[in-house]
């Protein structure tokens, strides 16, 4: 996967660098419009992350000269946002939008979803002992049948489709509950609460792991691993 | 004397200037134009009544050794200044006296001639002939010269008192406008002290002329609303900056700790793990403070759509299901009612009034949205046992950073926007919000616009279209 990053800001590129090569991206970055539309131009990349405010070409003209020519998947991001803003990067034709101050997990899950298309997803997702099928809405865990509401199915199968990948919160109201807006409510903590009795109650090895301030993980993690 | 065009003053007394102009030039001239004509017709009678006389004198003289006796009377008639002539022409030359050639072209009637560098007016009549006498031609010419002086005087007496006129009508109509003017001078002044240093200064609007009192209320009225925002301002500073400082802090002293001496990598996580809350608490109140400085700065919701209240109730219930659960309290949505929102928008604030009745429920154990339409708009009232909460609080649930609770100020949490974003959102829908307590139960709510095109009788097929559910609660929504 080759990432293109057209941001001004030193300390976030050195981040979002770091981030994503550790995540197996390949990353180029550029600070300023010119040489991100040119590069954009001329290489093939799976995505490009576009700052909104960048020195000389600003990023909704980059991304709508890019669009005459390259329907590369575009992220924008951007300090402001007020609906119009929204809207204008959009009808640019960015893929999604990101305001600032975001969180870099937020921004690794709309790079996977913007870059997944077109693959095929298995129906059944195994983590450990436990499995699920997707089809039949049942999990298991070592052989023995889980009684879990749809929601906490749902839920399950929103991490288990993302194993071993921290998972936030924000990714799961709005994949579990289709909530597309922030909550301050402490409803994911306390699902999560509840589905991990569910999974993890009366068995030795845990599965599902939170990551403070971050969010979630569902993976099989090997004796002796923190 | 400073007349400028953009003076007020000024151009009034501009103003009557023209009009007095106006109306003293047609005067003037009205009466100067009648007052010639009556000169005129003054001299032409005196000349008729000359005439009459010399006729009459004429008229039986038949005998030309008389004549003598008639010129002897002309001459004593014709003064020294020949301001006044006359001349008799005949075809017999023993009934004629011409003293000068100079009154020869006169016309029969009235007429003007010019003789010796002056101007006569004439008259000239024919006397029948009698007896021996033929008919002869009387002339009588007066000097104009006494009425055209007259002319002149009253010619240049009129445009005198008309320029005299315009001048003093002019000042006095720049001194009037000044004078009338002069609360408006007062309020300048007052206006030039108005600063932030004291916001409670208001423009006077006693002894205000009528006109005044409304523009001034007016202005008063903006600057009440500005001392508002402004004090608002203020205190929002005061609190974000309070808000912001003990997650700073945290921050800063935990690192700084952490720094301060060699330690294991794990430990290192740990503070890693806590900063990181402390930050995405502070991305929180960040991201919470921008939308709402947004609606306060007027924005509008965007991505309107028609939105039934009641299955937005039930979205949110749904997502709020396990905390109903985990707090034992059952959700009741009563009545709907078509909205025309932002469904994310709307959904937010839902959202936060749900997840408030279930937090601060007090011995609760239902939590009732009742949705109805009123004359003043949709009404969505959120209903919890709680309270009794004090008026003065009631009023200020909606602000930032406000707690009825300051013991748990510093839970992570709760910062204190919850309602404040709901009343942000509803504003910028064109609502409004309300809180009140009725009997141990607490209502918050908000009212929004009624939607426009939606007519009742496309509502009630609505209704019946899909099955009642006047009546419903999470367990049976999940």
């Amino acid at each position: 996967m080759k990432i293109l990053i057209v941001e001004d800001e030193p300390k976030t590129v050195a981040y979002l660098r770091k981030g994503l090569t550790e995540q197996g991206y390949a990353v180029d970055f550029v600070a300023n419009g010119e040489d991100g539309l040119h590069l954009a131009q001329t290489l093939d990349y799976d995505a490009i992350v576009l700052d909104g405010m960048l020195p000389g070409l600003d990023g909704i003209e980059v991304l709508e000269r890019l669009r005459q020519s390259r329907q590369t998947p575009v992220i924008m991001l951007t300090a402001r946002d007020s609906v119009d803003d929204r809207l204008r990067g959009l009808g640019a034709g960015a893929d999604d939008y990101l305001v600032k101050p975001f969180s870099f997990l937020e921004l690794l899950a709309r790079l996977q979803a913007i870059t997944r298309r077109g693959r095929s997803e298995s129906t059944t997702i195994t983590v450990g002992d436990l499995h699920l099928d997707l089809l039949a809405r049942r999990a298991t865990r070592a052989g023995r049948r889980l009684n879990l509401t749809a929601k906490e199915f749902a839920l399950l199968a929103v991490l288990g489709r993302r194993q071993s990948q921290i998972v936030s919160k924000t990714i799961i109201t709005e994949l579990v509950w289709d909530i597309n807006f922030d909550t301050n409510t402490n409803v994911v903590e306390v699902a999560i609460k509840r589905l991990r009795a569910k999974i993890d109650g009366m068995f030795e090895t845990k599965l599902l792991h939170t990551v403070r301030g971050m969010g979630y993980v569902l993976e099989h993690r090997p004796e002796g691993a923190p | 004397m400073t007349v400028t065009p953009t003076s007020i003053a000024g151009r009034l007394a501009l103003m009557f200037a023209i009009a007095t102009s106006l109306v003293s030039v047609l005067a003037g001239v009205a009466i100067f134009g009648f007052q010639s004509l009556e000169l005129k017709r003054h001299q032409a009678e005196e000349l008729s009544a000359r005439s009459e006389i010399i006729e009459a004198m004429i008229h039986r003289l038949e005998d030309p050794t008389r004549w003598p006796l008639m010129t002897d009377k002309l001459k004593s008639f014709t003064p020294a200044d020949g301001s006044i002539r006359y001349r008799i022409e005949s075809a017999d030359p023993r009934f004629r006296f011409m003293p000068g050639k100079a009154l020869e072209p006169a016309r029969d009637g009235f007429g003007v001639i010019h003789a010796d560098g002056k101007r006569f007016m004439t008259l000239a009549r024919h006397v029948p002939a009698y007896g021996r006498r033929p008919d002869v031609r009387l002339v009588i010419a007066a000097d104009t010269a006494p009425f055209d002086a007259s002319r002149y005087v009253l010619g240049v007496g009129v445009l005198a008192v008309s320029i005299l006129t315009i001048a003093l009508v002019s000042l006095l109509g720049w001194w009037i406008a000044r004078r009338g003017l002069a609360p408006v001078d007062r309020l300048s002044h007052r206006a030039g002290a108005l600063n932030p240093a004291d916001l409670s200064l208001r423009m006077p609007t006693r002894d205000l002329p009528a006109e005044l009192v409304g523009l001034m209320t007016a202005f008063n009225g903006a600057l009440d609303r500005l001392q508002g925002a402004y004090e608002r301002l203020a205190a929002f500073n005061a609190d974000v900056a309070h808000e912001l400082r003990t997650p700073l802090g945290n921050l800063i002293g935990q690192t700084q700790v952490a720094l301060s001496r060699p330690r294991p990598a794990d430990e290192l996580e740990d503070v890693l793990h806590s900063n990181l809350e402390e930050l995405e608490r502070l991305r929180t109140i960040i991201n919470d403070m921008l939308f709402m400085a947004r609606a306060d700065q007027g924005a509008l919701a965007a991505n309107l759509a028609p939105l039934s209240l009641a299955a937005l109730s039930h979205k949110t219930a749904d997502f709020l299901d396990v905390l109903f659960e985990d707090a034992e309290v059952k959700l009741e949505v009563r009545g709907d009612a078509i909205v025309v929102a932002d469904a994310s928008l709307l959904g937010r604030a839902v959202t936060n009034l749900l997840d408030n009745a279930i937090r601060h429920g007090v011995d609760c154990k239902t939590v009732r949205v009742t949705i109805e339409t009123q004359d003043k708009g949709v009404c969505l009232s959120v209903r919890n046992r709680g309270g009794p909460i004090p008026e003065a609080h009631l009023a200020r649930l909606f602000d930032r950073f406000y707690r009825l609770d300051r013991a748990r100020e510093h839970s992570g949490e709760i910062h204190g926007l919850g309602l404040a974003v709901v009343k942000a959102i509803v504003a910028m829908h064109g609502g409004s919000v309300f809180a009140r307590c009725e009997g141990g139960e607490v209502l918050i709510g908000f009212l929004l616009p009624r939607p426009e095109g939606i007519m009742p009788d496309d509502r009630a097929e609505r209704t019946t279209s899909t099955p009642p559910r006047a009546e419903s609660t999470v367990t049976e929504a999940a």
